[in-house]
């Protein structure tokens, strides 16, 4: 296996608003905590800036924590780094297999049992028929859903879909994981088999890059962390100095 | 290149650049063709799950429109039933297929966004879905056309090699034209209810229902009508008529000009479309 990392360099990322008179906004610009920078873009349309000028360097091993506001740009940055958005400026290169666990719904079909949402969602994140078959008893296992696996996915509660989220995308032999704050819906148990499969991911020197505003949940999984503001990153720092971080709002 | 352990993602560098990418996005779709396939046969089954009959559903519908206009116009027009009825029969399921692509087109992208937005999947994925879909479906109504084939005994008479090239042309050029308005779609929320009409329009305005006889040879009401030589191509040779060596070649330039045309948008839009959803 090549190397597994992480490469960032000077990422700058807008969303173009369709549809808003960036006028009407300007009167509403004043300083605030929460969001990214709006503004208006050469050609008059409204832009928001959800990252600017980003840098960052991971490597195998390395579990970074992200922290921030809301709209602070963390979902944005995760979605760069799953290859979903183009930079506008700047450069992304992941090497390694991605597994992005953003939205639990991705690629659920809510009528379909659990067994065929795991192939839905296996065929999505990559794997093949096969692979697929070969896995699926471990899959099962993992997500302790027993003869709820038969059922319509429609029928599960948060945590439950969590579940099957979870075992699935960590069955892909992912190197690098992404994660966004939804971890904290498993339950107790759930939580701990879990924290078992993100460390062995470690182990097998993988990359971790999680979003939380818990800072319990970051202490727990995360060896480095990373503060971002109205778009714009810190450095990354040891996990030690997460209260430093936090303190610095 | 891309693969499963390498992702590179970089801004705009030129135009050259952004048409190299629109074609990485392509030959990606093409080797990870089996979950496009994976996808269009979820679709069709979640789509009909818990029902028996599934898209024969469908089928039954479109059966019954082709019996009652065939019986009806037939008469109507003072035409045999054993001469119109097949005729009608493969213009419903043919035009079945164009008026599906294109109307499922504009659902394409906007249906794909949260997974366009978490993933690094090529966007031509989506549209190869879409278009496996409704070949898909085809497949079941090709019931009706094999049956009125045998009913009318026009085995004897057709000439199916040429109805394999007027489909394949049709397939190519539906392919581009599903995703033109898959990508306007995205940006401009209008155009879904502009291609249904047009679509609406069309299924009167080419020869399904009825025969151009009325109309002189290469007149400019028809061949001005894509829909028109779609068509033609694939039924007339069915029927045992030899279908104007023109359509062919309309289809082909056609398929050639749209492709064109559509790559070229797609490689300018391609990173914007997921921001439009
Ligand atoms: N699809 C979108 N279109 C326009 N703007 C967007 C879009 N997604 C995010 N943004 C903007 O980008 C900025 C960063 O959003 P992001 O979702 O990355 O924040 P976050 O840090 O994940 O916040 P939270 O803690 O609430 O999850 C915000 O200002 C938001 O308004
Ligand atoms: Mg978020």
């Amino acid at each position: 296996m090549t190397d597994v990392s992480i490469k960032v360099t000077d990422l700058t990322l807008r969303f173009p608003v369709y549809g808003v008179d960036a006028k009407s906004l300007k009167k509403n610009l004043a300083r605030v905590t929460v969001g990214g920078r709006l503004g208006a873009s050469t050609t008059g349309a409204t832009e928001v800036t959800a990252l600017s000028h980003l840098n960052l360097n991971l490597r195998a091993g390395d579990r970074l924590g992200l922290i921030g506001h809301n709209g602070s740009g963390k979902t944005t940055l995760l979605r760069a780094l799953s290859g979903a958005y183009e930079p506008d400026e700047g450069q992304i290169e992941v090497r390694g297999r991605i597994a992005a666990l953003l939205d639990l719904s991705l690629g659920i079909d809510p009528s379909a049992t659990g067994v065929d949402n795991i192939r839905l969602r296996g065929r999505i994140a990559g794997m093949s028929s096969k692979e697929i078959e070969d896995k699926m008893d471990e899959i099962a296992e993992f997500s302790g859903l027993g003869p709820f696996l038969a059922m319509p996915m429609k029928t599960y509660s948060a945590g439950m879909q969590a579940r099957l989220a979870f075992a699935v995308a960590t069955a892909v032999e992912a190197d690098v994981l992404l994660m966004d704050e939804w971890i904290s819906v498993g339950d107790a148990d759930f939580q701990k088999l879990a924290h078992r499969r993100l460390l062995n991911l470690v182990e097998r020197a993988g990359i971790l890059v999680l979003s939380s505003h818990d800072a319990g949940l970051l202490r727990l999984y995360c060896n480095k962390v990373m503060r971002l503001e109205g778009g714009v990153a810190s450095e990354v720092k040891d996990i030690r100095r997460l209260d430093e971080l936090l303190a610095a709002a | 290149m891309e693969s499963g352990q390498h992702m590179l993602r970089t801004g705009r560098r030129g135009t050259l650049f952004e048409f190299s990418m629109a074609l990485r996005d392509l030959v990606t779709s093409y080797h990870r063709r089996g979950l496009a396939w994976s996808l269009a046969w979820h679709d069709v089954v979640s789509r009909y799950r818990g029902s028996i009959l599934g898209p024969f559903w469908i089928t039954i519908s479109m059966g019954l429109m082709v019996l009652g206009i065939g019986l009806l116009y037939a008469k109507l027009f003072g035409i045999s039933v054993a001469e119109f009825m097949p005729y009608v029969a493969m213009g419903i399921v043919f035009f079945g297929l164009m008026a599906g692509t294109i109307n499922e087109g504009c659902e394409t992208f906007v249906q794909a966004s949260s997974m366009l937005s978490q993933t690094s999947l090529p966007m031509f994925t989506f549209i190869w879905r879409t278009v496996l879909r409704n070949l898909i479906n085809l497949a079941h109504h090709a019931v009706i056309i094999v049956a009125v084939i045998i009913f009318f005994g026009l085995w004897q008479v057709m000439d199916v090699l040429p109805a394999m090239g007027g489909l394949l042309l049709t397939i190519i050029n539906l392919a581009w034209i599903s995703m033109l308005v898959a990508i306007a779609s995205a940006r401009f929320r209008d155009i879904p209810q502009f291609v249904m009409s047009v679509m609406q329009f069309a299924i009167f305005m080419t020869p399904v229902f009825w025969k151009p006889d009325a109309f002189p040879d290469r007149h400019a009401f028809l061949t001005l009508n894509p829909f028109y030589h779609m068509l033609t191509t694939i039924r007339a040779p069915l029927l045992g008529q030899e279908a104007d060596g023109l359509s062919y070649v309309i289809l082909a330039i056609m398929a050639v000009l749209g492709w064109a045309l559509t790559f070229s948008v797609f490689a300018i839009t391609r990173r914007r479309i997921v921001h439009f959803l």
